[in-house]
C-alpha cells in the first residue's frame, strides 16, 4: 500500500477567543494517497475550509500531527511552511487572487521567482501556454476575464510542478460553461502530473470527479461509505 | 542577502506599477515637512556663508578693535597703523534737531575718515555725497552730512536742507543707499547719519566720558591669513595687556547676527520638524490604509512561499520609493527656498555673493528627518502587515490585525528610528534644553492625544440610551472599530495644540510690551548727561514738569568684563542665554545703596562710607547663569584701566520694568576720580504726546548734546522686530497646521470610503439624507469640540511654562484665542467631513449593494 502524502492523525483546532470559542476540527484523521483526487464537501460552517488550510500549514493545530508529503508542518516554523508551500503546494482559489499590479506571466513567475529558479519566467511562459493563454502574457488581470484569471491561476498554482494541489472552489465565481472549462483543465493537468489533488467544494457534480469524497459536518469528517452517502444525499 | 534585496525590490517595483493613489497626502505630508527643515536650513546656510563671504566688507577691515569712551594712546595707535591701512572711526548717538528747533529725532552718529570704507562700497544718493562728506565746513558753518532716508521722513527734510547736532549745524548732501559695514557696526534704534570725524568733533558731543563707540578698523597687506591675524591679535594683547578692546576679525565679522540666524533657523527646524512628525501621522494612516489595501496580496505571496519578512521588505521599500518621491518634491521646493530669500532679503541680510546655490548639509538635515519619519510612522503597520496570515485569503479577518503589537523587531525599529530622530534634532540644535523641552512637548502630546481619544471612544461606547437616531449614529461611530477618532484627534490635535501655544506666547509679548511695559517703563531715558550740566538738567526737568513726576539719575560708565577669577573671559564656556553679558561693553554704575527696582538675594550691601577693596553687586539672574559665587572677582575694562573687584552680594533685578538697572553695581569707591557721564530716566504720570514733545524740545534745546529716548519710540522699534519675527514663527506654524489639515483630510477621505457601504445601508433601511448629515455633524462637531479642548489645555500649558518660566513674564490667557481655536477646529473637522461625507450622501445604493 502507498504511504499517504497527507497524514492527519488526531487533529484538534478551537478558533476564537477565550469567550466563544468555536469547536472547528475535532480529533481529525485523513490519508490521502500520492497521485488521489479528493473532493472534501460540507455545509457552510463545517469546517471543511479550515481541514484545507490545515493540510496546507496555514493554519496550525492544537493537537494532533499533520504529515504533509514527508514533512511534519505541526513542528515546522511559519517561514519553513511557506518555503515548503511554494516548493510542494499550488493553490487555486474561488476569487483567484492574483496580484492586480503584475502582469499574467509577472504572476505565474512569482512562486518561481521565489524558489530562485533562473528561468522562472520561461517556465512561467510554458504554463500559461499550456493553459491557451500565450496571447495574453502581458496582460493585467483587470484586463482578463473571470475565466482568463482563474486560468492564469492555475498556471501559477501548476507553475513549480508541486506535489500536491488545492483548490478551494475554483468555479465558484465563474459561470457554467466557464466552470467546467476550468475544472476540466484542473483535472487534466491533475492527472498528466501525478499530482495530488485535493478540492473543496459546494458543487456535487464536480466532487463526483475525484477519486474519492469525504465529508464535513460540525468539525468531524466522514469518509468511505459514510462519505460517498453524504455525497449521494447532497446531489438529492 | 543581495540576491532576497534583488528579488524584493522586482516585486515591490512591479506592484508600484499602481501608481500612487492613496499616498497624495502622505506625499504631501513628507514633501511639507522636507521642504520646510530644508528649506529654513538652506536659507540659514545662504546667510551664515554670505556672512563669512562677506566678512571683509561687513566688518569694513581685516580686523576691528573697539574701545568704549576713550581713544586708543599713541603707543597703542602705533602698533595698530603697523597692521596695515587704519580707518579710525567713531559711533555715537544724539539728537538732531531742525534748526528752528522746532522738532528733534534720534540719530545713530557714525563718524568715518577719507579713506573710508576700508572694503566695501559705499553708495549714496546722490553718489558725490559719499565723497563730499569728507569736505570742510562749508562757508556758512555748516558740515555735510548724508542721513538714512527715515531721518528725512521723520523731520520732513530734503536732500540740501541742514540739521542742529549737537553745538553744529549739517547740512543734509544725500542720502545713504548702502552702509557696507552697518551689520558689524550695529543695527541701532534710530536712522543713521554718516558724517567725517572733524565733523563729528565740532558738534561738541564728544566730552570725557561720553558715550563714544571708538572703531580702529584695519587693512591688511593682500594674503594675510586668517591665522596670521588670529596671531597679530594675540601679539597685540601681550604688548598692551590694558587696552581692554574688543578685537573681531573678519572671519567673525557678525558673531551676533551668525547666532541669531542659526538659533532662530533652528526653531524653526523644530517646528518644521513638528510637521514632519504631525505628517508623520498621516504617514501612518496611508501606509495602514495601503497595507489593509493589500492583505490578499500578502497572504497570496505567503501562500506562494515568501516568507513573513520577506512580503515586510517588499512593501517597506515600496513605501520607502513612494516616500523617496515626496522627499525629492520636498527638497526641490527647499532648493528653491535660498533664491526666493535672496529676493526678499537682498539688502537687508548678507548673502553669497554671485547668487546662492546648493547646500548639501542642509539637504542631508532634512532627508535624514524625512526619512526617520518615514521609518518611524511606517514600521509598526509593516509589522503588523508581517504578520497577515496566509488563511485570511479563506477567512475574513479584517480588524483583527490592528489591534496587536507587531513582533519585538518591528517596535525595537521603531524605538531606535525616534530615539535617533530625537538625537538627531537635539544634536543640530543651537540650545540643546530647549531642544529636549521642545520634543518631549510633542512626545508627551502624542501621547496624551493618544489618551484623549481612547478616553472618548471609551467615553462614547459608555452612552446608553441616546435618543435619536442621528445622535446614536454619530455616538456609535466614535467608537466603532475603525473610527476616525484617533486619527482626527491627533492629526488636528497636534496642529491646533502649536497653534495655541505660538499665538498665546505672541499675545503675551505682545501685551507685555504695549501694555504692562509701557504702562510701567519710564516716559524718556536721557543719555550722556556731563557731570558738569547735571544739577542744571535736574532744575530744567523740576521746572518744565510736575511735582508727580519723577526724574531718576544715575552715574554712568562703560566696561567690559575681561576676566572672572583672573580667567581671561575668552577661555570661559558659557551658556548661550549668559553670552550676552561677556559680550562688548556693559553699562555700569556705582551706588551707595541699593538701587530701586532690585532688591538683595545674597550677601551684603557696603556701608555708605566704604573705602576698602573695590566691590561690585552682580545681578543674581546673570550671575546663576555665569556660575559666580559670592567671593569671586570680575575684572572689568574701564577707560582703558582693568578694575578688579570681588563680589560682595547678588540682586534681583526687574529688567521688564525699563527702569534703570545695571548687571554690574559697584561700590563708589571704585571709581572715584574716573570722568563719567549721568542716566537719568523721567517718569511722567498720564503725560499726552504733546507734553512730552514739549519737555523733549525743552531737553534738546537747553541740552543740545543729551541723548533723549523716547521710551515709546523705542517699544515701537521693538515691537516692529517682534512682529517681523512673530510673521517668521507664524508662516511656520501654518506650515504644522497645513501638515495637521492635510492629515485630517487624508483621514477623513480614507474614512468616507468606509461610509459609502454604511450610509448606502442605512438608506436601505430607511434612514433619510438628513438623518445621516445630522449624525456626521454631531460626530464630527463632538471630535472638533474635544480637540479644541485639548488643544487649548495643551496649548496654554505649553505657553505658560515659556511665558512664566522661560521668559519669566506675567502670563495671561486670551479668551479671543479660545473662539478662534474652537471655530478653527470646527471648521477644519465638521468642514472637511462635510464636504467628504456629501459625496457619500449622493452613492447610488444599487452598485454598492451588488458588491456587498
Amino acid at each position: 500500500m502507498a504511504e499517504p502524502v497527507i497524514d492527519l492523525k488526531d487533529v484538534d483546532l478551537t478558533l476564537g477567543g477565550a469567550s466563544n470559542p468555536v469547536h472547528v476540527l475535532k480529533s481529525v484523521d485523513l490519508q490521502i494517497d500520492r497521485g488521489e483526487a479528493i473532493g472534501i464537501v460540507g455545509p457552510s460552517g463545517s469546517g471543511k475550509t479550515t481541514l484545507l488550510m490545515v493540510l496546507a500549514g496555514l493554519e496550525r493545530a492544537d493537537r494532533g500531527q499533520v504529515s504533509v508529503a514527508g514533512a511534519r508542518l505541526d513542528t515546522m516554523s511559519e517561514d519553513a511552511i511557506a518555503g515548503f508551500r511554494g516548493k510542494n503546494i499550488g493553490f487555486v482559489f474561488q476569487s483567484f487572487h492574483l496580484i492586480a499590479n503584475m502582469t499574467a506571466l509577472e504572476n505565474v513567475a512569482v512562486p518561481l521567482e521565489l524558489a530562485g529558479e533562473a528561468d522562472a519566467f520561461a517556465r512561467a511562459r510554458e504554463e500559461l501556454e499550456h493553459v491557451g493563454l500565450k496571447d495574453r502574457l502581458t496582460h493585467y488581470p483587470g484586463q482578463l476575464s473571470g475565466g482568463e484569471q482563474q486560468r492564469v491561476a492555475v498556471a501559477r498554482a501548476l507553475a513549480p510542478n508541486p506535489a500536491i494541489l488545492i483548490a478551494d472552489e475554483p468555479t465558484g465565481n465563474l459561470d457554467a460553461a466557464t466552470g467546467k472549462q476550468i475544472s476540466d483543465l484542473i483535472f487534466k493537468k491533475q492527472r498528466e502530473r501525478g499530482m495530488t489533488f485535493v478540492l473543496v467544494t459546494h458543487d456535487v457534480g464536480l466532487a463526483a470527479q475525484c477519486d474519492r469524497s469525504v465529508r464535513v459536518r460540525s468539525g468531524e469528517v466522514f469518509s468511505g461509505d459514510q462519505g460517498e452517502d453524504a455525497l449521494k444525499q447532497a446531489a438529492e | 542577502m543581495l540576491s532576497t534585496l534583488d528579488l524584493a525590490w522586482r516585486f515591490a517595483s512591479r506592484e508600484i506599477r499602481g501608481g500612487l493613489s492613496g499616498f497624495y497626502v502622505f506625499l504631501a505630508c513628507i514633501a511639507l515637512g522636507t521642504a520646510a527643515i530644508g528649506g529654513v536650513n538652506a536659507v540659514s546656510q545662504a546667510i551664515t556663508q554670505g556672512i563669512a563671504q562677506e566678512g571683509r566688507s561687513i566688518l569694513g577691515g581685516d580686523l576691528r578693535f573697539e574701545l568704549v569712551q576713550r581713544e586708543v594712546t599713541p603707543a597703542e595707535r602705533e602698533s595698530l597703523e603697523q597692521l596695515g591701512d587704519l580707518a579710525v572711526m567713531a559711533n555715537t548717538r544724539s539728537m538732531a534737531r531742525l534748526t528752528d528747533q522746532s522738532d528733534q529725532a534720534l540719530v545713530e552718529i557714525k563718524a568715518v575718515p577719507e579713506i573710508y570704507p576700508l572694503y566695501g562700497e559705499f553708495v549714496t544718493e546722490p553718489v558725490a555725497a559719499a565723497v563730499d562728506i569728507a569736505a570742510t565746513q562749508a562757508s556758512d558753518g555748516a558740515w555735510p552730512i548724508v542721513a538714512q532716508p527715515l531721518l528725512l521722513d521723520r523731520l520732513d527734510l530734503a536732500v540740501g536742507d541742514s540739521v542742529l547736532i549737537g553745538n553744529a549745524t549739517y547740512r543734509i548732501t544725500g542720502t545713504i543707499i548702502t552702509e557696507p559695514d552697518q551689520l558689524s557696526d550695529g543695527i541701532g534704534l534710530a536712522p543713521r547719519v554718516i558724517l567725517s570725524n572733524e565733523a563729528l568733533m565740532a558738534s561738541g558731543l564728544i566730552q570725557p566720558g561720553s558715550l563714544v563707540e571708538r572703531v580702529y578698523k584695519v587693512r591688511t597687506p593682500e594674503g594675510t591669513s586668517d591665522a596670521q591675524l588670529r596671531a597679530q591679535i594675540e601679539s597685540l594683547n601681550e604688548v598692551h595687556p590694558e587696552a581692554g578692546w574688543a578685537v573681531r576679525t573678519r572671519a567673525n565679522a557678525a558673531p551676533a547676527l551668525a547666532a541669531n540666524i542659526e538659533r532662530f533657523a533652528q526653531f524653526l527646524t523644530l517646528v518644521g520638524l513638528t510637521a514632519l512628525v504631525t505628517g508623520g501621522v498621516g504617514v501612518a494612516n496611508a501606509v495602514r490604509a495601503f497595507l489593509d489595501s493589500k492583505r490578499d496580496v500578502i497572504a497570496t505571496f505567503k501562500c506562494l512561499g515568501a516568507p513573513a519578512d520577506f512580503v515586510s521588505l517588499i512593501y517597506f521599500m515600496q513605501i520607502m520609493a513612494i516616500g523617496l518621491v515626496g522627499i525629492a518634491l520636498g527638497l526641490a521646493l527647499a532648493a528653491l527656498a535660498p533664491f526666493a530669500a535672496t529676493a526678499a532679503l537682498a539688502g537687508v541680510l548678507p548673502l553669497p555673493q554671485g547668487g546662492t546655490g546648493f547646500y548639501p548639509g542642509a539637504v542631508m538635515t532634512a532627508l535624514i528627518f524625512a526619512l526617520l519619519t518615514i521609518i518611524i510612522f511606517s514600521i509598526l503597520p509593516l509589522g503588523r502587515a508581517r504578520d497577515v496570515p496566509a488563511s485570511s485569503l479563506f477567512r475574513n479577518q479584517v480588524g483583527a490585525q490592528n489591534a496587536v503589537l507587531p513582533r519585538w523587531p518591528y517596535l525595537l525599529i521603531a524605538f531606535v528610528a525616534g530615539v535617533l530622530l530625537t538625537a538627531l534634532a537635539i544634536g543640530f540644535s543651537f540650545d540643546r534644553r530647549v531642544a529636549t523641552v521642545f520634543l518631549a512637548g510633542v512626545a508627551i502630546a502624542f501621547l496624551v492625544l493618544r489618551i484623549v481619544s481612547r478616553l472618548l471612544m471609551d467615553g462614547a461606547r459608555q452612552i446608553k440610551n441616546v435618543r435619536g437616531a442621528a445622535l446614536r449614529l454619530a455616538v456609535g461611530n466614535i467608537h466603532r472599530p475603525g473610527a476616525l477618532t484617533p486619527s482626527v484627534v491627533l492629526a488636528l490635535g497636534l496642529g491646533l495644540t502649536l497653534l495655541v501655544a505660538l499665538a498665546l506666547i505672541d499675545s503675551n509679548l505682545r501685551s507685555q510690551i504695549a501694555g504692562n511695559i509701557t504702562q510701567r517703563a519710564p516716559n524718556f531715558f536721557f543719555v550722556d548727561i556731563q557731570s558738569t550740566v547735571v544739577e542744571d538738567f535736574a532744575a530744567l526737568i523740576d521746572a518744565e514738569t510736575a511735582a508727580e513726576d519723577k526724574l531718576v539719575r544715575v552715574p554712568m560708565l562703560r566696561g567690559r568684563i575681561v576676566e572672572l577669577n583672573g580667567q581671561d573671559v575668552s577661555e570661559v564656556e558659557l551658556p548661550p542665554e549668559a553670552a550676552w553679558v561677556l559680550r562688548g561693553d556693559r553699562g555700569i554704575t556705582y551706588a551707595r545703596n541699593v538701587p530701586e527696582n532690585s532688591t538683595l538675594s545674597a550677601g551684603t550691601w557696603w556701608p555708605e562710607d566704604y573705602s576698602g577693596e573695590p566691590l561690585v553687586s552682580f545681578s543674581a539672574e546673570e550671575a546663576g547663569e555665569i556660575g559666580l559665587e559670592i567671593g569671586d572677582t570680575v575684572t572689568v575694562n574701564v577707560l582703558g584701566r582693568n578694575v578688579t573687584a570681588r563680589i560682595a552680594s547678588f540682586r534681583q533685578v526687574e529688567w521688564e520694568s525699563l527702569a534703570i538697572n545695571f548687571v554690574m553695581v559697584f561700590s563708589p569707591n571704585t571709581f572715584a576720580g574716573a570722568p563719567h557721564s549721568w542716566l537719568a530716566t523721567l517718569t511722567m504720570e498720564e503725560a499726552s504726546a504733546d507734553r512730552e514733545g514739549e519737555v523733549l524740545g525743552a531737553v534738546t534745546r537747553a541740552f543740545p548734546s543729551v541723548t533723549s529716548v523716547r521710551v515709546k519710540d523705542a517699544i515701537d522699534v521693538v515691537n516692529r522686530v517682534v512682529g517681523q519675527l512673530a510673521t517668521a514663527i507664524r508662516v511656520a506654524a501654518a506650515v504644522a497646521l497645513i501638515a495637521s489639515v492635510l492629515v485630517l483630510a487624508g483621514a477623513l477621505a480614507a474614512g468616507n470610503r468606509g461610509r459609502v457601504h454604511d450610509a448606502v445601508v442605512l438608506k436601505t433601511l430607511g434612514a433619510t439624507r438628513g438623518t445621516l448629515i445630522r449624525a456626521f455633524v454631531a460626530e464630527y462637531a463632538i471630535l472638533g469640540l474635544a480637540t479644541a479642548a485639548f488643544a487649548l489645555a495643551a496649548g496654554g500649558v505649553a505657553a505658560w511654562f515659556v511665558v512664566s518660566r522661560i521668559m519669566t513674564l506675567p502670563w495671561s490667557f486670551s479668551p479671543d484665542l479660545a473662539v478662534v481655536t474652537i471655530v478653527v477646529s470646527l471648521v477644519c473637522t465638521v468642514g472637511f467631513g462635510l464636504a467628504g461625507t456629501w459625496r457619500v450622501l449622493g452613492q447610488k445604493a444599487a452598485p454598492v449593494l451588488r458588491n456587498l
